[in-house]
């Protein structure tokens, strides 16, 4: 049986509109959730990657579920995360973030049963130069269990 | 250490996950999903008998494995499969391979294979990983 197909969504803009800036204190408090030593230099720990793209893009978890008409109280599950960065990223220096989803595909899966693998691409930029300080690809997985 | 191709990394070992750290990147996160936080939760969605780590926190594992086997480096790219989930309480250890030195007149650039994997299970990240090394 054909599978219905998966919401448009495909790029569908992320992008945040607030300065996001990470705080001294609060990448000492991270790294020491760690159990590792903040850098001298003034960089974040390289987490913030991930931290940072997340809490400042344009949208929450659950809201970006929501624009892939997913209920996140079914759970979404982390597929996949990728980055390349072009410069550390600082403490106490504001950036912004850009972003759109790349694709959502409908799939079967032996595990989950249908599902749609949803990419979404985030990047930190500089606003002071506009720069793009890193690009992050992350996929997770919609597990679309009233399909099966 | 010496990167020198087949090397392998000295690891990072986490003897028992902290459910505490996963209250606190909740917070980092902006993210409070009960898998997280609630073990009740995790049972009533069957996906097992302790809150699930953060996939964040797995991968900061990793580069925190690759940052002290490589001093003074930095991060240029990394990417990571989530193969699967770790659990509160759960021993967990980092590991990595060097599988490409590429020497520059700035510095070093190593390549390495790089996860996360669970004693009790198996593999809960894997990925690779590149790191430059600046010439002193």
């Amino acid at each position: 049986m054909e599978l219905p197909s998966p919401p448009d969504v495909a790029g569908t803009s992320l992008s945040g509109s607030e300065p996001y800036m990470i705080t001294a204190d609060e990448n000492r408090a991270l790294c020491a959730s760690l159990g590792v030593t903040p850098a001298a230099d003034g960089s974040a720990h390289p987490i913030y990657y991930y931290v940072a793209t997340q809490v400042a893009m344009g949208s929450t978890v659950a809201g970006l579920c929501e624009i892939c008409e997913f209920d996140v109280e079914v759970g979404p599950m982390m597929a996949g995360s990728s980055v390349d960065f072009s410069s550390a990223i600082l403490t106490d220096h504001p950036y912004l973030v850009e972003g759109e989803i790349i694709s959502i595909v409908r799939k079967k899966s032996r595990k989950l049963g249908v599902m749609d693998l949803m990419e979404y691409q985030l990047r930190l930029v500089d606003p002071d130069n506009k720069t793009i300080v890193l690009s992050t690809t992350n996929s997770w997985v919609l597990p679309r269990r009233e399909l099966a | 250490m010496s990167a020198t191709v087949g090397s392998k990394l000295i690891p990072i070992r986490i003897d028992a996950i902290s459910t505490e750290t996963m209250k606190d990147w909740a917070v980092f996160l902006r993210d409070p999903n009960p898998i997280h936080l609630d073990v009740d939760v995790v049972k009533a969605k069957g996906l097992g008998d302790a809150v699930i780590n953060q996939g964040p926190i797995n991968v900061a594992y990793v580069m925190n494995m690759l940052l002290a086997n490589f001093p003074g480096a930095h991060i240029e790219t990394m990417s990571s499969r989530f193969t699967d989930n770790a659990y509160g309480g759960e021993a967990v250890e980092t590991f990595g391979t060097v599988i490409e030195v590429e020497n520059t007149a700035a510095g070093q650039r190593v390549s390495c294979e790089v996860g996360l994997t669970a004693d009790a299970r198996s593999f809960v990240i894997s990925g690779t990983a590149t790191v430059f090394i600046p010439k002193p």
